[in-house]
């Protein structure tokens, strides 16, 4: 019964403080917050800059087309990302202003449309640097346009069959069976929900063990441990941290959940079934564990805070691998990288988490991932008993990594 | 009663407690004396169950099972508490830890009792380290145990609160609890214990009833002081002191010879002080751990 005194003292005293109240609602807050400001400036071209270039045309007829075509591109925008400046002229007449231009940082660059172009379709740039190859894709893209269109208006076809000819394609997406195209919001949920369960995920697990870690410190650091372990057993000292720290990142989860619910409902996107739900908190529960063997080891060998977030680290660094990875799990979520680290325990849940909310995993994988975490989980919260055991008492002392495989050993 | 029977513990290639025996009764206070690292936390923690022992047996009342957390009050020497939380939370939780009825009156009680009864609501980090001692303290007997063990617990105190404690452990003995008082520092634990256990490097050099002790081991010997410290030269002190330092010479008392020795000095000199020197703890360890390492 004390290993559930100690983890309701843990949950009681936490939850209450301004950090986790700050944290938990925070967080949230400060990721819309910054997506809405990035969307602002991406929207309004603020914090962007107009990339100015020069052209030389020595055909008289390309250079007006290409600065039409791009004002047609950019119309609808607020921002144009390229700026064409064309002068009508011999390069070899033109070329030392123009150099002049782009050595003051007038221009970027300036391209040449030498005036065989008709029948050799090749365009030169004199820039800086070379960094802007996108905006010089746009140049490419559009002039190809311009060139075929000129062409085909040279073979005296009608409207009808130059409509025929010149066209866009859009895709659009249903749902199996379904009648009605899909949204664009809806399959932005659809590439962002496996995103935000993860990311959820991720947050959760290791909010719960940071705090784990810091408890172990705190008790070890204030001393409080001696007359701790004089009235409980270290196994409730130890479980029932790992209960009442875990029930907090798990609230913290339920309250993430429950709003993305509430905001899918409300915007008529189903992000959360009841499946994905179940597996979240299966996989959260393990992942957690996992990793509360790990900080609590850590936790009881160092004796400064920052001593122990520096051990940590490496572990984090592993952690942060499907944080990088996301997109690539997304798209591809059964290439032989994705499901090899699917069943890598400190990346399973989070792996195994987008793979679910892609809808892209069989039940034999879901069943082999979570019994390789229980063993896992079994195992680091072993050693991590053993290790708290004999570390948590010896104040002032640097541990070598023999004596801890010594003591795992015991 | 506690017992400790042939108890070692080993780390690595020191033996830090060696067949070490101890017998603490109810209603007295044992002093665990013994230098920086001697062994004295190292038989306390075996006691409190935090390390287990690698031989030997440890009794409680005689029984191997271990009393239940309500009964046992440990204050450690490596002591803290959770510094973010209020003084009554603090002692809050452990009295829920340790099943304690009606924790609410006794923390009121006890924080009166110890001056800090308008502090309940302040935070352990805002208390001086003095009335952070205080409440570490409050918080080994509130829920009245009847095994204490203090260890160095007067470290950090003032005079007047060293007092209070000590009237506390008194009123303890009375109610017979049995009490352990570990310290290295000699004079206090002559003062307040009834029995001693002396270690040293882990190996038990002394245990038993503190007057007995004294009277076994100990020189009682004549201290005289002349007014002159010149006549220390005099062949009478030369002769027949055992030991002559800072202005004092020694005899040690064999038979009956005090009394002549004493009439002998009047006679011969101007004395300025004749007194029977008690042989005290430390004289007595220091003579028995020199006698240990010969």
């Amino acid at each position: 019964m004390n290993f559930l005194k100690i983890a309701w003292f843990e949950y009681h005293r936490r939850i209450r403080s301004k950090w986790f109240i700050i944290g938990t609602f925070g967080m949230p807050l400060l990721i819309l917050g910054i997506s809405l400001v990035t969307g602002y400036f991406a929207g309004s071209g603020a914090g962007l800059e107009t990339k100015h270039f020069g052209l030389i045309d020595e055909t008289g007829y390309y250079g007006s087309q290409l600065s039409q075509a791009l004002d047609l591109r950019y119309a609808d925008r607020e921002f144009a990302p390229l700026d064409i400046a064309v002068s009508v002229g011999e390069f070899e007449k033109l070329q030392s202003q123009f150099d002049a231009l782009v050595i003051d940082k007038t221009l970027e660059g300036y391209f040449v449309i030498g005036a065989d172009f008709d029948r050799k379709p090749a365009v030169r740039l004199y820039a800086r640097n070379s960094s802007n190859f996108r905006l010089t894709e746009v140049v490419e893209a559009e002039l190809k346009d311009i060139l075929i269109q000129n062409r085909a208006s040279g073979l005296n076809l009608s409207n009808e069959t130059l409509a025929e000819l010149f066209f866009d394609i859009d895709v659009d997406y249903y749902d199996i069976g379904a009648v009605e195209e899909r949204e664009s919001d809806e399959l932005i949920a659809d590439y962002i929900a496996p995103f935000i369960f993860m990311f959820l995920l991720f947050l959760g697990i290791f909010t719960g063990g940071q705090l784990l870690l810091r408890a172990v410190l705190e008790e070890r650091s204030s001393r409080v441990i001696e007359v701790l372990l004089s009235t409980v057993s270290y196994n409730d000292l130890m479980g029932g941290k790992i209960l009442g720290l875990g029930l907090l990142g798990l609230t913290q989860s339920a309250i993430y959940l429950i709003v993305g619910l509430l905001a899918g409902n409300y915007y008529g996107l189903s992000l959360i079934t009841p499946t994905i739900g179940a597996l979240y908190f299966v996989y959260f529960i393990l992942g957690y564990l996992l990793y509360a063997g790990i900080y609590i080891g850590v936790g009881a060998l160092f004796d400064s805070e920052q001593e122990a977030q520096q051990a940590i680290q490496i572990i984090t660094f592993i952690a942060i691998i499907p944080m990088v990875l996301w997109t690539v799990v997304i798209e591809n979520p059964n290439s032989p990288l994705v499901n090899g680290l699917s069943y890598f325990p400190l990346v399973t849940p989070f792996f195994m988490m987008i793979k679910i909310a892609v809808g892209e995993t069989t039940l034999l994988q879901v069943i082999l991932t979570i019994l390789l975490m229980i063993i896992s989980v079994y195992g680091s919260i072993r050693l991590a008993a053993k290790v708290f055991r004999t570390g948590i008492l010896l104040y002032g002392k640097r541990i070598t990594l023999p004596e801890i495989i010594r003591w795992i050993r015991a | 009663m506690i017992e400790l029977i042939e108890v070692t513990k080993q780390f690595d290639a020191i033996k830090a407690v060696d067949a070490v025996s101890i017998k603490v009764y109810p209603g007295r206070i044992c002093g665990f004396l013994g230098p920086n690292g001697a062994g004295k936390t190292t038989s306390i923690r075996m006691l409190m169950n935090i390390i287990h022992p690698d031989s030997g047996t440890i009794l409680f009342n005689g029984s191997v099972e271990r009393p239940p957390a309500y009964q046992i009050g440990y204050l450690p020497e490596e002591r803290g508490l959770y510094q973010k939380i209020s003084i009554f939370e603090t002692l809050q939780y452990f009295a829920h830890l340790r099943n304690v009825q009606d924790a609410h009156r006794k923390i009121k009680e006890h924080l009166q009792r110890f001056g800090l009864g308008d502090r309940h609501q302040s935070k352990v980090s805002e208390l001086s380290k003095g009335n952070q001692q205080k409440l570490q303290f409050i918080n080994t007997i509130l829920h009245n145990p009847q095994y204490v063990v203090l260890d160095e617990p007067f470290s950090g105190l003032d005079p007047v609160n060293q007092l209070l404690l000590k009237e506390i452990l008194e009123e303890m003995k009375q109610a017979g609890k049995t009490i352990i008082f570990s310290s290295h520092q000699m004079d206090q634990v002559e003062r307040i214990c009834d029995d001693v256990a002396l270690i040293d490097q882990g190996r038990l050099v002394l245990a038993g009833n503190l007057d007995d002790i004294k009277k076994d081991h100990g020189n009682t010997q004549l201290q005289i002081i002349p007014e002159n410290a010149s006549d220390l030269e005099h062949e009478f002190f030369q002769s027949q002191a055992s030991e002559i330092r800072s202005g004092s010479a020694y005899f040690n008392l064999i038979g009956n010879n005090k009394s002549k020795l004493i009439d002998q000095a009047n006679k011969k000199f101007d004395l300025r002080t004749v007194r029977v020197a008690e042989p005290g703890l430390e004289e007595i360890f220091i003579h028995l751990v020199k006698g240990n390492q010969v």
